[in-house]
């Protein structure tokens, strides 16, 4: 147990201590949020709110609706990312001291998981700093609600990059790997882009990837879609279903929660076998 | 069972049709200083390695205070400290830390650690940079820090894999103190590679290892005294003329390297000196006499000299590689 916490603990450390990717973690959300955003906003008012000025759909305000997306994408990638310590502990040569210690396999792995999830909630939190200047209202039973859902999206997403991470030799490899991953589970989640009208084939892959789940929790935590006239909430795509079946916040969180198990199960097999 | 801490039988390992090491078997006594000397390639690193779990043997057996190699890993590994060839110190964190780290690795009660990171910080001498990153520590100090580490659970075996390569003559005698120091402080058993020769010379045993087999396994002494003699260090005006005459009237093998220097044995060096100048008749430029030292006794079972410049480019590259700064 001492061993999951020293594991989680090093790396949680070493985040907080390297300034450099602090301030650059704001980079990308920053640019998204802000200048693609604000740019964009314009062009998707029009197109979702229609040439008429009043009704429901006038309501629609671009940022606002990428801004659930942006935390997703946020906690997503320094979830996933995470890993790659895995990876350069062992081109540093760190990992042999972990792996010739006493430790059992399954602590390093869950506290490799734990300590990447931890740091990605944190990212996911700081993305919080942006909401005096969008103009989303977040109250405090939100952020309470943010937190144990940032964090179990992050688990899942950590399981997953450690799974890629001991089947990978270089940092590299990893990174191109990820970076391949990440960006069509991104685009396909809603995150970026309200999905609405999209071929079937397409349809489907939203429908078979986690970040689509994901994402909608935090959509239904920050816009609180309930309270929205249905026309708007349809645009804004957040009657996410499937096969006609309107897909409620506790099915999500199930269905997260069941791809975590099953991705931290994985992950530790595979990094159990592993050799330093 | 406790007297021998480590024993080895027929211990072999191969990447695929490639034999590291070619079965390999050693007793160790508990306190020993045990060496094992080897060019570069010679399996010392992956013979270590399967000695301390890191990875699977072949075939044989080894057992580390009594727990079996394979089946026991993590007896193995809470009765072992290990220093590797390569650094695996986190560079980005204090001394401290990296130590405080390896406390909870180990298990190690939370009211002795502050006093056993204190007591192996003091032994290495790096007590005052103890809060300070690895980062800015010379690699000396890198290397005492990774001693630190290994020690700081009271291992019973130390495994040292060439702990002073790549650092400077003054380092190593440093690095040496420590680790004698150790042996009386602590008395545990140490075993350590290295491809220097006189580094081997304080070891208790040394085992010679070639290509994957051990080709001796005596005291440093005795592997002296089976080299036969003295060694007498002569250059000439003309090497090629001296060689052929020593052969001839004295019947012993002359080796020369560098173009510059003939290299033979003889008994009772000394006398064999003040004779040999004086009725020589080729005219000597330098003359050295001296005792022989363990690198005349890898020449003598191999033919080979035991050096640096043997290492393979890619080798070098390699080692380079790993120590390098990240
Ligand atoms: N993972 C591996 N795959 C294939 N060959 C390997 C592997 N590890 C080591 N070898 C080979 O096994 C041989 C012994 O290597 P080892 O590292 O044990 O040598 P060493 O005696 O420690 O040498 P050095 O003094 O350079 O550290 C070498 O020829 C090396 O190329
Ligand atoms: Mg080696």
């Amino acid at each position: 147990m001492e061993g999951v916490i020293a594991i989680w603990q090093r790396d949680v450390i070493k985040f907080f201590r390297d300034r450099a990717r602090l301030i650059g973690s704001f980079a990308m959300p920053f640019m998204f949020l802000i200048l693609f955003g604000s740019g964009m906003s314009g062009a998707m008012s029009s197109m979702i709110g229609g040439a008429e000025s009043a009704g429901p759909l006038a309501d629609f305000d671009f940022v606002e609706f990428m801004f659930p997306g942006i935390i997703g994408m946020t906690v997503f990638n320094t979830a996933i990312f995470s890993a790659m310590s895995v990876v350069q502990d062992r081109e540093f040569g760190y990992m042999r001291e972990i792996l010739v210690s006493p430790m059992s396999r399954v602590s390093i792995a869950i506290g490799k998981v734990l300590g990447g999830s931890t740091v990605a909630l944190f990212q996911g939190l700081m993305m919080l700093i942006f909401v005096p200047f969008i103009g989303v209202t977040i109250t405090f039973s939100m952020v309470l609600q943010l937190i144990p859902v940032m964090f179990l999206v992050a688990f899942a997403l950590s399981a997953i990059g450690l799974l890629i991470a001991t089947t990978l030799k270089t940092s590299q490899g990893f990174q191109m790997v990820i970076q391949i991953l990440i960006f069509p589970m991104l685009f396909l989640s809603g995150a970026l882009f309200p999905l609405s009208g999209m071929p079937t084939w397409m349809n489907f892959l939203v429908k078979i990837n986690p970040l689509t789940y994901s994402v909608d929790m935090f959509k239904k935590i920050i816009l609180q879609p309930e309270q929205m006239a249905p026309a708007l909430r349809e645009a804004m795509g957040l009657n996410l279903s499937v096969f006609n079946h309107v897909i409620t916040f506790s099915e999500e969180v199930i269905v997260v929660s069941l791809l975590s198990v099953i991705f931290i199960v994985l992950a530790t097999v595979r990094f159990s076998k592993s050799e330093a | 069972m406790a007297e021998n801490i480590v024993e080895v039988k027929g211990l072999k390992k191969h990447y695929k049709d490639f034999e590291a090491v070619k079965g390999v078997d050693l007793v160790i006594k508990e306190g020993e200083i045990f060496g094992f000397l080897g060019p570069n390639g010679a399996g010392k690193s992956t013979t270590i390695n399967m000695l301390s779990t890191i990875i699977k043997p072949s075939s044989g057996t080894a057992t580390i205070n009594g727990y079996d190699t394979v089946k026991k890993k993590n007896d193995v590994r809470a009765s072992i400290g290990l220093i590797f060839q390569e650094q695996t110190l986190d560079e980005k964190l204090t001394a401290n830390e990296n130590l405080m780290l390896h406390c909870k690795f180990y298990n190690i009660e939370k009211h002795k650690r502050e006093e056993r990171i204190q007591e192996v910080l003091e032994i290495v001498d790096l007590t005052d940079k103890r809060s300070n990153i690895v980062e800015t520590f010379s690699g000396g100090m890198k290397r005492r820090l990774e001693i630190a580490r290994g020690l700081l659970h009271y291992p019973k075996v130390l495994f040292l894999d060439e702990p002073t390569v790549g650092l400077d003559p003054q380092t190593r005698n440093h690095i040496w103190e420590y680790i004698l120091k150790l042996k009386e402080k602590a008395g545990i058993t140490i075993f350590l590679t290295t491809h220097y020769m006189d580094e081997s010379e304080i070891c208790d045993r040394v085992a010679v290892m070639d290509n994957g087999k051990l080709i001796a396994l005596d005291t440093p002494e005795a592997l002296k005294n089976n080299v036969g003699g003295d060694i007498i260090e002569i250059s000439t005006e003309d090497n090629a003329k001296a060689k052929k005459r020593i052969e001839e009237t004295y019947n012993t093998e002359v080796s020369e390297s560098d173009n510059k220097t003939l290299t033979f044995q003889v008994n009772k060096g000394s006398e064999f000196l003040v004779n040999f100048v004086k009725e020589f008749d080729i005219s000597i430029t330098s003359v050295n006499l001296r005792r022989p030292t363990l690198n005349d006794v890898f020449l003598n079972l191999t033919g080979r000299e035991i050096r640096e410049e043997t290492m393979s480019k890619r080798d070098l590259a390699k080692k380079q590689m790993k120590r390098g700064p990240h």
